[in-house]
């Protein structure tokens, strides 16, 4: 469905952006190392409760009759990745303190999606939300980069 | 994934945000929710950005919305003009992206091959 897990972080942050959220932070983790990928979407939105939650985790896909955030289906998706590429699928949230999405896979999967274009989704993200913050924190074995569409001296560094 | 390419995006974002907040007489909606991401509206947008960019047109303003309810129509671009008008695209491919671009927001002649439904006047 979601062909690049790129995509899936897009997805993620949409939901991000429908909760109201102001600051968006990605964070990718490529280890060869350990074999792994983890993936972990974090807000400031409004959070959900327990109950709205649960719904969520339950795959209650939403349609269009009862559509007021079509939360659920991305989810779902990502999750069914995550565990096709032995991996884990987490969410945690609390009204009023945000929602973290992680998802994690292993590296040397053979279903493993591409990151795909990490690029077109951080633009689409900050051109579309220029008062959002929208953060990358990017790690393998040997860099480290990230990324703030708020703050004009770029972070970017390269640790060898 | 490339490093190089990350460490441009910093520059390429602000440009992109100038542009976007500078717009007035045209709004961009691309529908990104889940069924437009996965029809390609991530692409659409980008072309957009980019189309936009290259043409030095400063006009418009890009934004994004969740799911609208055209789950086959995807991906959709909603043009609204200052006057109210507004214009649906559907099944929008990076292609017609740019012809959106070039005839719609540039010269103000509507692709009418891609758009759906009337167009809606609010006078």
């Amino acid at each position: 469905m979601l062909e690049e897990l790129s995509l899936h972080i897009l997805d993620i942050a949409m939901n991000a952006l429908a909760a109201n959220a102001t600051r968006i932070e990605i964070s990718v983790l490529e280890t060869r190392r350990h074999d792994r990928l983890i993936l972990r979407v974090h807000d400031n939105g409004r959070g959900m409760d327990a109950a709205t939650l649960e719904k969520v985790l339950n795959r209650r896909i939403t349609t269009k009759t009862t559509r007021p955030k079509s939360i659920g289906l991305g989810l779902a998706l990502l999750r069914q990745t995550a565990e096709m590429c032995d991996g884990h699928f987490q969410i945690r949230s609390n009204p009023g303190r945000g929602t973290t999405v992680t998802a994690s896979m292993r590296l040397s999967h053979v279903d493993r999606p591409p990151l795909g274009d990490l690029n077109a989704t951080l633009i689409t993200l900050c051109a579309a939300n220029p008062n959002v913050d929208v953060r990358l924190d990017y790690r393998t074995d040997q860099e480290h980069f990230r990324f703030s569409s708020q703050e004009l001296t770029p972070k970017g560094e390269v640790h060898p | 994934m490339n490093l190089e390419q990350l460490k441009q995006l910093k520059e390429k974002a602000q440009k992109q945000i100038a542009l976007r907040e500078s717009g007035k007489k045209y709004r961009v909606v691309v529908s990104m929710g889940t069924s437009g991401i996965a029809a390609g509206a991530r692409e659409v947008m980008k072309t957009m950005l980019d189309e936009l960019e290259k043409r030095g047109i400063e006009s418009v303003e890009v934004a994004v919305t969740g799911e609208i309810g055209m789950v086959d129509a995807e991906p959709v671009v909603r043009i609204e003009e200052a006057g109210g008008e507004k214009t649906t695209y559907a099944k929008v491919n990076p292609e017609i992206a740019r012809q959106i671009v070039a005839e719609h927001l540039e010269k103000g002649r509507k692709v009418q091959s891609a758009a759906v439904g009337k167009a809606k006047e609010q006078e």
